[in-house]
């Protein structure tokens, strides 16, 4: 990952301290980090978000009847997949990356905080009082956590490291109070669909490496939570089945309604071959006994262990005042 | 780039290699030598070399690494290889489609291979696959080249799957072991004729002359920074010079470093894998170097076109591209649930 040490206006000390920066360098520093107070919380966030979308179909909520604070996540999101479309990949022979990956990660850079002002700006409380900082200066630790949500511009690639830092600021967004419990169904199923939406854009559009794939053994080449939190939507349903994954009508028609199906649609429209040589890992959970309890139990077990769990990723996390690296 | 360059002239400082998974001491060589006959193999390549594939078992992979191992440590860092011979890019365990390559190109020892790394790693058939081209290698040694590519690595394949593949294959890691303790040995890069160099990735700015290659210690995990990184790790760039790759390990290198180092070495042309080309392969640096890229549809999504380059005993090449093999359609496929789901 960049090393973006360089760009740090060095004008004060409290502004330089929140810059998120990265603290994980060896397997101790993640293990103080797993045992710490901040992955205790965001850990408790994820499963709460988890929780609230439990057999819920994404129609049960909707965008026009939604809060502020969510309406203007979206609104953010779906301009950067509006540049995404403005901007041209350039024609290249060789290797998938393209590097008009990059003007639009510059354009990204360029109008972060002013993005991020805008939606920290939908909570009327005062910030001072509340964190101790400015706005500006939450806006800024936050413009951090959304510049990395979409991928590595030095690398052209993309990953559930990345994915990861999207659940960060949702986390800091709900810590700070711009984000409530009780909208938490709203930012699975309206925030989250439309933050995958643009990063499928990116992914396609720029051909986007994935992040450090274990290829076909791999859950999928560049998410994870579509099928955590996805699983949830489906807890109870016996009409739904896992198998379903091989009903390509049923997936076609019910794609809009869960998160699962429509990741492993996605999938399908992406890849050709046989499903259960490109997609072993999902090929194999759709066998699981016990259904999509187990399978939900499982992903969460799996997000854990692949993911937050695995140096490789998490060396690249960035850490600031709102996500502390220790106590 | 903005201080990225890193002058020509100057080698790199001396960097120790930094392997986070210590190679392991080679076993001293066994004596007498590994039995194998030819009968043997040639059963293990009935067994391979089919749609049906059944892979070997662990013992029969053990006994084929330490026969190979015994062959490869003979061969040079620059290996030299003859013409005719047929030059192959990146596989990764798409199985199917080396069997197509073999179809296109002609089977062993018909036709002659110089296959130039990343066997392993993406693919379904990363076992399959690597345990096929050994076999080839140890059956046929002086017909079949077989080069180290960035991803025979102890740390690479344990993030992107061969170290996966084969807990699920074998149910443990000593297949795993047995290969990368073999990759130690692949030799860097082949020149066919003295004229046409071959590697998996690029130049390296502590390289100018083969002889620096011919000297390096090869028999070590690939690490993570210096010449033997660089040779599997660069890409040819448009912009001159040396400049920081994005990949995180080796360089790009501008035309002007690759018309020095052809110059150097009296060497005509650069024939190197390492990147996905639409077209199965790719002129650059003024016909320089050329990229090979011999896997059809990279990971089941990148709709490219697979190529190799035959040279004929005159050293005249011609590319035969390739697509995906045509597969059978889905059957029911057993399933096995993860260890995170029982």
């Amino acid at each position: 990952m960049a090393d973006e040490k360089g760009s740090q206006p060095t004008c004060s000390e409290e502004s330089a301290s929140v810059i998120p920066q990265k603290y994980i360098k060896t397997n101790a520093d993640l293990q103080t980090f797993l045992s710490s107070r901040t992955f205790a919380e965001l850990w408790a966030y994820m499963l709460r978000l988890n929780s609230a979308v439990v057999d819920k179909k994404c129609s049960s909520v909707s965008l026009s009847e939604a809060a502020s604070s969510v309406k203007s996540i979206v609104n953010m999101l779906k301009t950067l997949a509006e540049w995404a479309k403005e901007i041209e990949p350039t024609q290249q022979a060789s290797r998938f990356g393209n590097r008009a990956f990059r003007t639009w990660h510059e354009r990204l850079c360029k109008n972060v905080e002013s993005l991020m002002r805008s939606i920290v700006h939908t909570w009327d409380g005062d910030y001072s009082k509340e964190t101790g900082r400015s706005e500006e200066h939450v806006a800024r630790e936050l413009a951090e956590y959304l510049k990395t949500s979409f991928g590595n511009e030095t690398r052209i690639d993309y990953g559930s490291g990345h994915e990861a830092h999207f659940l960060v600021l949702l986390y800091c967004l709900s810590k700070i109070g711009v984000l409530h419990e009780s909208e938490d169904e709203e930012v699975v199923l309206i925030v989250f669909p439309a933050y995958l939406k643009t990063t499928r854009l990116l992914q396609t559009r720029y051909m986007l490496e994935p992040a450090g794939s274990h290829g076909v053994w791999g859950l999928d080449d560049y998410s994870f939570l579509p099928f955590l939190w996805g699983s949830s939507q489906l807890l109870s349903s016996n009409r739904v089945l896992p198998n379903v994954i091989y009903d390509e009508e049923a997936l076609g028609e019910l794609r809009d309604e869960y998160l699962y199906l429509d990741a492993i649609a996605f999938i399908r429209e992406m890849k050709t071959g046989p499903f259960a040589e490109h997609s072993r890992m999902l090929h194999d959970i759709s066998g699981v006994n016990g259904g999509w309890k187990k399978i939900n139990t499982g992903m969460i077990k799996m997000y854990r262990g692949e993911v937050w769990q695995k140096q490789p990723v998490i060396q690249h996390f960035l850490f600031g005042a709102l996500f502390r690296f220790g106590s | 780039m903005s201080g990225a360059e890193v002058d020509a002239a100057t080698p790199a400082p001396p960097k120790p290699p930094v392997a986070p998974v210590p190679a392991a001491a080679p076993p001293a060589p066994s004596t007498p030598s590994i039995s194998l006959s030819n009968g043997d193999l040639d059963r293990f390549l009935e067994q391979l070399l089919s749609e049906s594939c059944k892979p070997l078992g662990e013992e029969e992979v053990k006994g084929l690494c330490e026969k190979a191992r015994e062959i490869l440590m003979e061969e040079s860092n620059v290996q030299a290889v003859s013409c005719p011979v047929t030059v192959s890019g990146d596989i990764h365990g798409q199985y199917h489609d080396l069997l197509e390559l073999f179809r296109i190109g002609g089977t062993c020892p018909d036709t002659n291979y110089l296959f130039m790394g990343d066997y392993v790693d993406r693919g379904y058939y990363s076992v399959e696959t690597v345990t096929a081209l050994v076999c080839l290698k140890v059956r046929y040694p002086h017909r079949v080249t077989i080069l180290r590519g960035n991803h025979e690595s102890r740390q690479i394949t344990q993030v992107y799957g061969f170290y996966d593949e084969c807990l699920r294959k074998y149910g443990n890691a000593n297949v795993w072991k047995s290969f990368t303790d073999m990759f130690d040995y692949l030799p860097l890069t082949a020149l066919v004729e003295i004229s046409i160099f071959c590697l998996h990735g690029g130049l390296s700015p502590s390289i100018e002359t083969l002889d620096q290659i011919r000297e390096l210690d090869r028999v070590q995990e690939v690490p993570h920074e210096g010449p033997m990184c660089d040779l599997l790790w660069s890409d040819p760039d448009d912009r001159c010079g040396w400049g920081i790759s994005p990949r995180g390990a080796g360089y790009t290198f501008g035309q002007d470093i690759s018309d020095q180092f052809n110059h150097s070495n009296s060497i005509t042309l650069i024939a190197r894998a390492h990147q996905l080309v639409m077209e199965g392969y790719n002129w650059c640096h003024d016909r320089n170097v050329v990229t090979i890229f011999s896997a059809p549809n990279y990971c089941y999504r990148c709709g490219n076109q697979a190529a190799i380059m035959e040279l004929d005993e005159n050293k005249n090449y011609t590319f035969l591209q390739f697509d995906p093999a045509p597969r059978r359609g889905e059957d029911h496929v057993s399933r096995r649930s993860p260890d995170y789901f029982l």
